[in-house]
């Protein structure tokens, strides 16, 4: 077993083994940029928190990493977010592969209109991953891999709408884990869950590691600081600060990391 | 702080006044209107259904389905089956070009400039008179091409004229899927056919099936685009396309209804309520369809049907309404 940061063993990777990458990206809509130059990488099996002000790109970001603004009208992205070492925009690559590996959960949860079990095995149906005599079994093992199995085990065939908020994002989860990801993004996976709901989800994304790489967005920088190795804040479309999280909350070196993750200081003291 | 108003604000709420009476006068007089309204809506559709149902049965003979029309008399099977042949194949005819353009409206056009001349020639098309579709389908296809009077021309003219409804509450219906289950299904590597597939037109199908059961009901209650087309004919159609009149119900209604014979007269009557009570059967199955199609919709949290029969209501009235206004302008 590798440790969280290190890599793992048959890799000939040499010092960090780094799942994605990005390299001088620029993105924009049309005229407008909205992030400029950004150099970023993310440690295989790493949890990795982006924050920053509304607006200052976070989710056009993510979503350029496995490729969901391509059908956006006026997206552009110049540089290079690599997967594995290969430029995902490359003409070479097929953009269901890489959202078969590079996952994705959104802020609210958006289960299909099909039955629980169907919506756990929607992506493995699409990627002939399994015979449909294992449908039942993959979506037992995922389901009761975030832990909603005991809960549902007899109402695989209800609808997914009759569950609870959280209930619903965790079914989200075990669909995109159905798929067995390299990578997942999170987009504000919890920003809609109470308390209790949004500590399953961290749970979750902590058990997953290392075997998985997390690329979360949030707005909740108490969520950065617990549940992130790494840190990256965004801001006014640049990338202001990058580090392992405990020094970029400790020692951040720029004033606007300060000035921005120090509120959180702040509101940790009510804690 | 937040207390003291809280109170106050509580307290004012359990006056001692209550509602206020211009409050109440108000909502009585919503009250009134509404239901005034659904009298409105609801009377007119209770009152054709039950003075062609009596109408009818008041010289009921089973004859009908057995022989068909002459001249003046006999019964309706030729007509019957002719109507249903009509519809059937308007159904499919229409049903594939209409879904068809919806989807491809809705999911694939490029926005730019073709797109917006199939949506503007959708909503032309929708708002020409029904008979002058009739009367060009009868320059072009039955003397045109030399079709005469047949099952050919008559198809492609219904189909013409129905097509629009179908497509745009296709597309209307598509558009409607929430967006979250198009990102959700393309963040798992989903083909854009296999999303539209699995995803997106289940819960499009009651919006898709409401224009289809629209466009069916229009078919069925045509009159004036048939008169040029299909002709008439006192006997069962065969299934050949061209050179061959067909009969269909609602031709026996608009020339029976002011023969001085009364057996012709019946037979008016007869057609009318055949023609509703076919509308209807198209209403049940539509509804039929969507009970068993939407299981998994975000709008049954419960085992309840109310949002589903509601919209099936609404489905009702417009169509009974539709299939109601048609038979005139042709007439
Ligand atoms: N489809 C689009 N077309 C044009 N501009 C867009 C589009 N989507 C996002 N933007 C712009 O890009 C910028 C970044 O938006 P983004 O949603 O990535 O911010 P964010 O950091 O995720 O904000 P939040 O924390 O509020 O979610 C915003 O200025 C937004 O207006
Ligand atoms: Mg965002």
């Amino acid at each position: 077993m590798s440790d969280r940061l290190g890599e793992p063993s048959n890799t000939p990777l040499s010092s960090t083994d780094n799942v994605m990458s990005a390299r001088d990206v620029s993105l924009g809509f049309g005229a407008t940029t909205v992030m400029q130059d950004i150099t970023v990488n993310f440690p295989r099996g790493s949890i990795n928190a982006l924050v920053g002000p509304s607006g200052s790109g976070k989710t056009t970001f993510l979503r350029s990493m496995n490729r969901l603004n391509d059908k956006v009208p006026g997206f552009w992205l110049r540089g290079e977010v690599c997967l594995d070492g290969h430029d995902l925009n490359g003409s070479d690559v097929d953009p269901l592969i890489l959202r078969r590996k590079v996952g994705m959960v959104f802020q609210r949860p958006n289960p299909f209109p099909m039955s629980i079990m169907d919506n756990v095995v929607a992506g493995v149906r699409a990627h002939k991953m399994a015979k449909r005599s294992e449908l039942r079994d993959i979506a037992e093992t995922r389901l009761a891999e975030v832990g909603l199995w005991s809960h549902i085990s007899d109402r695989l065939d209800d609808s997914p709408f009759r569950l609870s908020g959280g209930q619903q994002q965790l079914l989200c989860l075990a669909r995109a884990l159905a798929v067995e990801p390299e990578v997942l993004l999170l987009d504000e996976p919890t920003s809609s869950l109470d308390p209790r709901s949004t500590e399953a989800v961290e749970e979750l994304v902590r058990r997953l590691t290392p075997e998985l790489t997390v690329i979360i967005v949030t707005h909740n920088l108490d969520q950065a600081r617990r549940l992130s190795d790494n840190t990256i804040f965004f801001y006014e479309g640049q990338l202001m600060e990058t580090g392992p999280t405990p020094q970029l909350f400790d020692a951040p070196q720029r004033l606007e990391t300060q000035r921005y993750l120090g509120g959180a200081v702040t509101v940790n003291g009510d804690n | 702080m937040a207390i003291p108003t809280g109170t106050s604000f509580l307290s004012s709420l359990g006056g001692t006044a209550g509602i206020s009476r211009a409050r109440r006068m108000k909502n009585l007089l919503w009250w009134s209107a509404c239901v005034l309204a659904l009298a409105l809506v609801v009377a007119p559709v209770v009152w054709i259904l039950v003075s062609i149902t009596a109408k009818a049965m008041a010289n009921w003979q089973w004859t009908i389905f057995t022989q068909n029309s002459t001249g003046i008399g006999g019964g309706l099977l030729n007509t019957i089956v002719g109507t249903m042949v009509l519809t059937f194949g308007t159904g499919i005819l229409a049903g594939f070009v209409g879904v068809g353009s919806g989807i491809f409206l809705a999911e694939f056009a490029p926005k730019n400039r073709f797109s917006a001349i199939m949506r503007g020639a959708c909503e032309t098309l929708s708002g020409i008179p029904s008979i002058v579709f009739g009367y060009c389908g009868y320059l072009a296809l039955v003397v045109g091409l030399h079709w005469g009077y047949s099952l050919a021309p008559a198809l492609i003219v219904l189909s013409l004229l129905v097509v629009p409804y179908i497509a745009k509450s296709t597309e209307i219906a598509l558009q409607q899927v929430p967006v979250a289950y198009r990102e959700g299904a393309e963040a798992l590597g989903f083909t854009m056919p296999r999303t539209l597939r699995k995803i997106v037109l289940r819960p499009a199908l009651p919006g898709i099936l409401t224009g289809m059961i629209l466009a069916l009901a229009i078919s069925v209650g045509e009159t004036a685009p048939l008169l040029f087309t299909a002709g008439f004919s006192n006997s069962i159609p065969t299934g050949a396309l061209v050179h061959e009149p067909i009969g269909y119900l609602t031709y026996a209604t608009y020339t029976f209804y002011d023969e001085p014979v009364p057996a012709a007269q019946h037979l008016a009557a007869d057609a009318s309520f055949l023609l509703v009570v076919i509308v209807l059967g198209l209403i049940l199955l539509t509804r039929l369809i969507v009970r068993l199609t939407q299981r998994y919709s975000p709008t049954r949290r419960d085992r309840q049907t109310r949002a589903m029969r509601r919209a099936a209501a609404a489905v009702a009235s417009g169509t009974v309404a539709a299939g109601a206004g048609t038979a005139t302008p042709g007439a």
